[in-house]
């Protein structure tokens, strides 16, 4: 009983796979190909895909947005504050508000001030710049951030950024978009005008005096109805709000010269240590080295700040100024959207990552979904690819690369830098708002790149579709084909080119001629005359070269299949080509090659065929022969010379059949005709068997043989009967022809993968030089009295060529050596 | 013995002196010159063996031998010029008995003849030694029980020792033996440079039991490996 699908312990998803996997395998070793749907493999792989294609995305587009607003924004650490009160730019808004209601309290009238807290200045601590009205030339909107400003007096231009539309220019007195301020009567207003519409910050402010302005409900009153409900280090929990008054929440109080702040009932630290310095928070007057001014003694200043700041309009029909939310507002916002921005990052990382993790654990099926989008993505032409490649490069980087200040910077590495002059965290910021100029561009060339490379690894090469490539390949393939006619192609390419430029420019000046009124029908006829001549030389030649490039071409090829030995095809060209009696005589070697090597064959053919014909016809007469002989000899009453007679019958009529046989087999080995039966064998024990088997012509002879064979076995692949007949004819030339009491030699050496045995004797007659003794009937001596047939080595050597053996002869002085060489296997 | 035997070929001298040689051995000879005349003459009872070339005019032997192997079952010796291994191969799957190449030996071609006729008439003794366990190849039968070796019938003497050589290769037919094999097996010693000894014994047994101990038909050498027994039907 099978427990895997019975035990509740185990997975029955794995189990199942497991099984599938199994089925999968044995279908793929019974060769068959199957397609295995597993239940909604589908489903899988587009949630797999999907999973990786959302992670992914989602992932990467968060980093890179996140990191793109931490460049542009030129600070390493992101502005990123759970309340906007505990900012830099709120304190600073805070103190410059309070040096406003000072100026008020001290009798005075505040300038008006730019609150743009963006502007890139000198020194990184000044948070504000003053804008005289007599050195504002224009303010002027330049996109949707984009303000620039000009200052005449100093000479220099500079470029804001800000992250809102807010830039206050003004504070009321002038009108907010017209460049030209005009100064209002100013006894008519009071100081305190450009702030009693503010709904973000409330005020009372009593001057030395005792003159108040406020725009509080109540005035006076309203603060210390305010101090009471959150008088510092008291809460009051009958509101149920803490140390709050109106929805105001922060307080500032000015008195006796001091400033104490009180923010959600709590009292907190303005004078630090009571320097002041570029750590120190507050911007107000009281530190040691920021003293209370005389004009401030008996001022009191009393502000408070609306936790949630709201969005007003207004006009002052009394100036006819429009005046909105302020700049409180615009801080909330600010670090409102900021906060709200790294938190969807924050989430949309997270999701990509959750993504990421479903796409892990479905890995195992998207391979089907990759394979799916590569079959879809394969009928894509490959310049389609490289086009659209190219535009997401264009997509993704050219708003950066087109800027050039953003190359200034990363040349430079300065110039919007927080510490000024070079700086390698500046030049890395630089890099990644050039690089993140674009991050869905970005995007689109990842998934791109992606797609192309899963094409890459999904499909052969073959199936990859190109406009261009099979016109490259024609030109490749042709260019290699013939080359001779590409080249001459080429030249008079060239040179219709130029007769065709030349045409041109006569032409132009003819026409030019025309065209300024010059007499010209002469001019015309002298010239035009000319040019189309030129024009038909051109094109006649061309073509009569072209038809030449391509006769020779065919020429060439045809030389090569003579070459290759081709000689079937004559080359057939037209009747007037330049080269049809180069191409006729070609044939005629052709043909005359063929014929040779007709005949060659037919001939050879024909000897195999006459050998074994004269040989079986040999025997037929020869067979007569002999038992004739053997009867004669069998007879008794025979005188004793007929019997001798009858002797020397038989016996030269049993070499007669000997040498037919050999007559006949080396003429089958010449011809490649020997069949051969290769096998594995020792070589040592083949040369002791053979002689063994010849030991009575040895024993008899009065030679002695000196025998040097290893103990081990020498394997080769050799036919046993023929290689037999080789030794044996080896060793019976040796018997025949050695001097009389001398000895042969017999060795069997192993080297170089190879087996050489060898025979060597001393010649009884001398040997002649610059004999082949292999050749067919030759002999040392020639006059051809002894009883060889002249065929033994060559049988010898043809036998052991069919066997795939070398065969080898030597001599020196009278020393006659042969060398049968076998490789081992 | 006064067998006919039917000599067939083209050429009469031929088979005039095959005619003399057999009629010495005391065999009746009938002569035909054809492939037709012989299958007129093979069918005569008293006809017991038939000498057919292979190359004749009007039918040729091999295609004469099939007729009459339709007919009759009785002994055919194919004599030809054809001396190729292929050309014996097919000659005895035609169904002759033996295959002879020109030009023959006179003498051995009589003892061929002998020899076929003898287990020709032997065939019934033949049967009857299977069931006492012979070992029968060939012309040979061998008693493995009395080491009595017969060749057509013939009683061989052989000495002990080829006696266990011919023991060992004919109870082991197509088997191949190195000659140390044979050494250690029959005289139980290490064998060191045996290959001419036991090449003696078996030269020495082959001509006792070879009609042409030249061209065996029996013991082989297996050239380059050993020796071993020809199976033969």
């Amino acid at each position: 009983m099978d427990t895997k699908w019975n035990s509740m312990d185990k997975d029955p998803g794995e189990a199942l796979e497991r099984f599938v996997a199994e089925e999968v395998r044995e279908a793929v070793e019974a060769g068959k190909t199957v397609k295995v749907l597993r239940p909604g493999g589908r489903v899988m792989a587009f949630a797999a895909f999907l999973a990786f294609f959302l992670g992914v995305t989602l992932t990467l587009s968060s980093l890179g947005t996140a990191a793109n607003r931490v460049a542009w924004e030129r600070d390493p650490v992101p502005r990123f504050a759970e309340d906007w009160q505990e900012t830099e730019r709120f304190r600073s808004e805070v103190s410059s508000y309070l040096r406003d209601f000072l100026t008020i309290g001290a009798g005075g009238r505040p300038d008006f001030y730019c609150y743009d807290y963006w502007l890139e200045a000198e020194e990184g601590s000044e948070l504000g710049c003053v804008l005289q009205e007599d050195t504002v030339h224009a303010v002027e909107e330049a996109g949707d951030r984009w303000w620039t400003f000009e200052t005449i007096d100093k000479g220099t231009s500079g470029t804001a950024y800000v992250t809102g539309p807010e830039v206050r220019v003004d504070l009321g007195s002038a009108s907010s978009s017209s460049a030209s301020v005009v100064p209002a009567p100013e006894k008519e207003r009071d100081p305190d005008e450009a702030f009693q519409n503010d709904k973000n910050v409330l005020y009372f402010i009593e001057t030395a005096d005792r003159k108040t302005y406020s725009n509080a409900e109540g005035g006076r009153s309203f603060f210390q109805e305010a101090e009471r409900l959150s008088g510092a280090g008291t809460v009051d929990f009958s509101t149920g709000v803490q140390g709050q008054k109106d929805g105001c929440n922060f307080f500032l109080t000015f008195q006796n010269g001091r400033v104490s702040i009180v923010k959600d009932g709590v009292s907190l630290d303005v004078y630090g240590n009571g320097f002041y310095d570029r750590d120190s928070l507050w911007f107000v007057p009281g530190y040691d080295n920021f003293p209370v001014s005389e004009d401030l003694e008996g001022v009191t200043v009393h502000m408070a700040v609306r936790q949630d700041p709201i969005r007003y309009y207004g006009v002052d029909y009394r100036t006819g100024n429009s005046y909105s939310s302020g700049s409180m507002y615009s801080i909330a916002q600010q670090v409102e959207e900021t906060r709200s921005f790294y938190r969807t990052q924050a989430a949309l990382f997270a999701a990509g990552l959750a993504c990421l993790f479903v796409w892990f654990c479905l890995r195992k099926h998207r391979l089907m979904a990759d394979r799916k989008i590569a079959a879809w993505t394969c009928r894509v032409w490959t310049e389609a690819r490289f086009l659209l490649v190219l535009a997401c490069l264009w997509w993704a980087f050219l708003p950066g690369i087109a800027n050039l200040d953003f190359v200034y910077e990363l040349l430079y590495g300065y110039g919007y830098g927080w510490d000024g002059g070079y700086s390698f965290t500046a030049w890395g910021m630089a890099v990644l708002r050039l690089v993140l100029s674009n991050v869905p561009g970005l995007l689109a060339l990842i998934w791109l790149v992606w797609l192309i490379r899963n094409d890459h690894r999904h499909n052969p090469r073959e199936a990859r579709r190109s406009l261009l490539r099979p016109f490259f390949r024609a030109l490749r393939a042709r260019d290699l084909k013939r080359p001779v006619e590409k080249r001459l192609s080429r030249r008079v390419a060239l040179f219709v080119l130029l007769a065709v430029l030349l045409a041109a420019e006569m032409l132009s000046i003819l026409i030019n001629m025309t065209l300024i009124g010059y007499p010209s029908w002469l001019l015309w006829t002298v010239y035009l005359l000319p040019v189309l001549l030129l024009a038909w030389a051109a094109a006649a030649l061309a073509r009569r070269e072209l038809g030449l490039a391509k006769d020779l071409g065919r020429l060439a090829d045809q030389v090569e299949a003579v070459r290759a030995g081709d000689l079937s095809k004559p080359l057939i060209l037209p009747e007037d080509a330049d080269l049809r009696q180069t191409a006729e005589r070609l044939n005629d070697i052709q043909a005359g090659m063929k014929a040779a090597l007709a005949e060659q064959t037919r001939s050879e053919r024909m000897k195999v065929e006459l050998v074994s014909n004269v040989s079986h016809d040999l025997k037929t007469p020869l067979t007569s022969i002999l038992s004739y002989a053997e009867l004669l000899r069998q007879e008794e009453n025979l005188p004793p010379a007929a019997a001798d007679y009858a002797r020397i019958i038989d016996e030269k009529a049993q070499r007669l059949k000997s040498m037919v046989q050999d007559v006949f087999e080396v003429s089958r080995a010449a011809a490649d005709q020997l069949p051969v039966q290769p096998e594995r064998l020792d070589l040592g024990k083949l040369l002791r068997q053979t002689l063994a088997d010849m030991d009575g012509p040895i024993q008899r002879s009065a030679l002695a043989f000196k025998i040097d064979l290893p103990e081990e076995p020498v394997m080769i692949t050799a036919d046993g009967k023929r290689l037999y007949r080789v030794f044996q004819n080896l060793i019976d030339n040796a018997l025949r022809y050695a001097l009389e009491g001398s000895r042969i030699y017999l060795a069997l050496k192993i080297g170089e993968g190879r087996a050489a045995a060898s025979v060597r004797n001393t010649s009884r007659t001398e040997l002649p030089e610059g004999v082949d003794f292999t050749a067919r009937f030759v002999r040392g001596d020639a006059s051809r009295t002894d009883g060889g047939s002249g065929l033994g080595l060559s049988i010898a050597k043809s036998f052991t060529e069919a066997c795939g053996g070398d065969f080898r002869v030597e001599t020196m002085a009278d020393l006659f050596t042969a060398t049968v060489t076998f490789p081992l296997s | 013995m006064n067998e006919c035997i039917l000599v067939v070929d083209d050429d009469p001298e031929i088979v005039r002196a095959i005619a003399i040689t057999l009629e010495r051995e005391g065999y009746q000879v009938r002569r035909a010159y054809d492939g037709m005349e012989a299958l007129d003459q093979a069918l005569d009872p008293a006809v017991k063996l038939i000498l057919i070339d292979v190359m004749m005019p009007r039918l040729d032997g091999l295609s004469a031998l099939l007729r009459i192997r339709e007919k009759r079952n009785l002994p055919v010796i194919v004599l030809s010029a054809k001396s190729e291994d292929t050309d014996k191969i097919l000659g005895l799957s035609m169904g002759a008995d033996d295959y002879v190449t020109k030009p023959y030996n006179p003498q051995e071609l009589a003892a061929r003849v002998k020899s076929q006729l003898r287990r020709y008439t032997l065939l019934g003794d033949v049967h009857a030694g299977e069931k006492q366990g012979l070992l029968i190849n060939g012309r040979l039968s061998y008693d493995p029980a009395g080491r009595v070796l017969r060749a057509d019938g013939d009683e061989v003497k052989l000495t002990p020792t080829e006696t266990k050589i011919f023991e060992l290769l004919m109870k082991h037919p197509g088997q191949i033996f190195p000659a140390e094999e044979i050494y250690r097996r029959i005289w139980n010693e290490d064998a060191y440079s045996c290959e001419n000894t036991v090449m003696v014994h078996i030269r020495r047994i082959r001509e006792k039991i070879e009609l042409n101990p030249k061209e065996p038909d029996y013991i082989k050498v297996v050239w380059g490996i050993g020796y071993k027994m020809e199976q033969h039907g």
